[in-house]
């Protein structure tokens, strides 16, 4: 393993319920880098950061974290890993029986034995970053959807994580709360050097942060390169998805075998079996 | 004929595979956090026992009044009202408050628990503390396992105690039974071991089977508001079935002298 990388994914192979997943993927997450992951929806990206964060286990292939590979650890071992990472759930995922600041605080105080003084200034600290001080005494359920997933970034980043993963973080924002996440994510990478990986299909806010992006389809890495490159790729499947375009080698239509004419000519007096 | 011989095997396999990954949990589910521990469980009393309290209080007077009631005509016949004392404590103890409260705890907190654990696990908040690095078996399960193992027999003493009190208010406050020969008869004839001990034994018994089929079918839900209200139903159902057979085994271990 290159020790400019913080992880490194090989060959790996995994299926759900019968469907396979990823049939091959590899890639590389340099330390200090945005790296970002796109692709259609329903192409596993959520699951690839959950199999990199140890939650699922893979059926081939290994994931390497700072040289170690993460489905060998025992399950304290990977416990103790994970307070070196950080992620954000599309959902936010705040515990909804604790306030904004006790969220924030929550990972400070299960892993470190600081005074309470301290733990209120590291915590106060990380929601200064996101804007949100002023918030700190309302429950999860009294935020908006930009601020919960402001919070969850403030918790995720509550120990210093050497990695952070972004779980589609633009998804379902207004324009000025999407550019104030874009910011944030910028910055902590600049001011940290934090390691960053950005799942995402929103092109052109990820394009704009990213060092390096990855293009998943079909189970495997479909293209590679900085945003720039991507931009020129020949390749068509990838031209649609870079420029969004609604039609072209992915089909707008979920495949059928019947022909539309026919299909509506069949139509009177037949039922539709939706089971 | 093929296909339903394949259904049952899926079945049965789903079921086994089921029950181990419960029993796995249990097992898992059993240790509580060094940090804290003690604050998380006291939380998780308050919220599965203390508030149960009231539905069950109301539950164990009535119940005891009703059995004074009842006792009352049919001993009356034999000129032995008497022994109304012996006999509501005798069912109390024995039979009434630990099946009765077992219930009312699958209905009240065994389905509160599913709910809740089920409700963390569809807004990905059991995930997100993985990703913390915090095991949620530890921190989510093992408080609310203890809390319900800890509570439901403590509440079951309640539920005697309140009903012994109702079936005196009827007995003889009401019905006239003497006052002295209710409690003696209670006296002599309430045995520690026998009645009072079994009695808690069952309670125990009870406690474990309820909490841990709540929380499990809270944790291993499909995470869709469809799953959680399949989930709370399956919690009363499974709890109140399992505690009714486990009831008729351990009353023919203890009481059917054979």
């Amino acid at each position: 393993m290159n020790d400019s990388n913080l992880v490194e994914v090989e060959d790996l192979y995994f299926s759900r319920s019968g469907r396979q997943i990823f049939s091959g993927v590899d890639l590389v997450v340099p330390k200090g880098k945005i790296t970002a992951i796109m692709g259609p929806s329903g192409t596993g990206k959520t699951t690839l950061l959950k199999l990199i964060g140890g939650q699922l286990a893979p059926d081939r292939g290994r994931v390497h974290i700072a040289n170690k590979d993460v489905h060998r650890l025992s399950r304290s071992e990977l416990f103790r890993m994970r307070r070196r990472m950080g992620m954000l759930f599309q959902s936010g995922a705040l515990f909804s029986d604790l306030s904004v600041f006790e969220n924030v605080a929550f990972p400070i105080r299960v892993h470190t034995n600081l005074p309470e003084t301290m733990i209120r200034d590291l915590a106060l600290i990380k929601l200064q970053a996101v804007g949100l001080r002023g918030a700190r005494a309302l429950m999860p359920s009294e935020l908006s959807g930009g601020m919960t997933r402001r919070v969850a970034l403030a918790r995720a980043l509550s120990l210093d994580p050497d990695l952070i993963m972004y779980d589609e973080p633009f998804v379902g924002q207004d324009p000025i709360s999407m550019g104030v996440l874009v910011k944030l994510i910028r910055q902590l990478n600049q001011a940290f050097n934090m390691t960053a990986i950005v799942v995402s299909h929103d092109i052109k806010e990820t394009l704009s942060i990213a060092d390096y992006v990855y293009v998943i389809s079909d189970g495997r890495v479909m293209a590679k390169g900085s945003p720039e490159e991507l931009g020129k790729a020949s390749d068509p499947r990838v031209s649609q998805f870079v420029h969004g375009e609604p039609d072209g080698p992915v089909p707008f239509h979920y495949p059928t075998d019947v022909d539309f004419a026919d299909d509506i000519l069949r139509g009177s007096g037949l039922k539709e079996r939706t089971s | 004929m093929i296909n339903q011989l394949a259904a049952l095997g899926r079945g049965t396999i789903n079921v086994l595979e089921a029950l181990g990954r419960s029993v796995i949990f249990l097992v898992m589910g059993l240790r509580l956090p060094l940090q804290n521990g003690l604050g998380l469980l006291l939380r998780q009393i308050h919220f599965v026992g203390v508030l149960s309290l009231p539905i069950v209080i109301v539950s164990g007077v009535f119940i005891g009044m009703v059995l004074a009631l009842q006792g009352y005509v049919v001993l009356v016949d034999f000129s032995a009202e008497e022994a109304l004392g012996q006999m509501v404590a005798l069912s109390l103890l024995r039979e009434l408050a630990p099946v009765v409260t077992a219930l009312l705890f699958a209905g009240r907190a065994g389905s509160a628990l599913t709910a809740e654990i089920g409700l963390m696990k569809a807004t990905e908040q059991l995930t997100s503390m993985e990703m913390i690095g915090v095991d949620p078996l530890k921190r989510v399960i093992a408080p609310r396992l203890w809390a319900g193992f800890i509570s439901l027999p403590v509440l079951t003493v309640f539920f005697s105690v309140v009903g012994i009190f109702g079936g005196y208010l009827v007995g003889v406050d009401w019905l006239g039974v003497y006052s002295g020969s209710f409690w003696s008869t209670m006296q002599n004839s309430v045995l520690f071991t026998d009645d009072i001990l079994n009695g808690m034994v069952k309670s125990v018994v009870f406690a474990v089977v309820v909490t841990w089929i709540a929380v499990f079918q809270g944790y291993d839900l499909e995470p869709t508001s469809e799953g959680i209200s399949r989930a709370t139903t399956r919690t009363v159902v499974y709890g109140s079935l399992a505690v009714l057979g486990m009831d008729f085994i351990l009353t023919a271990l203890m009481f059917g002298e054979f």
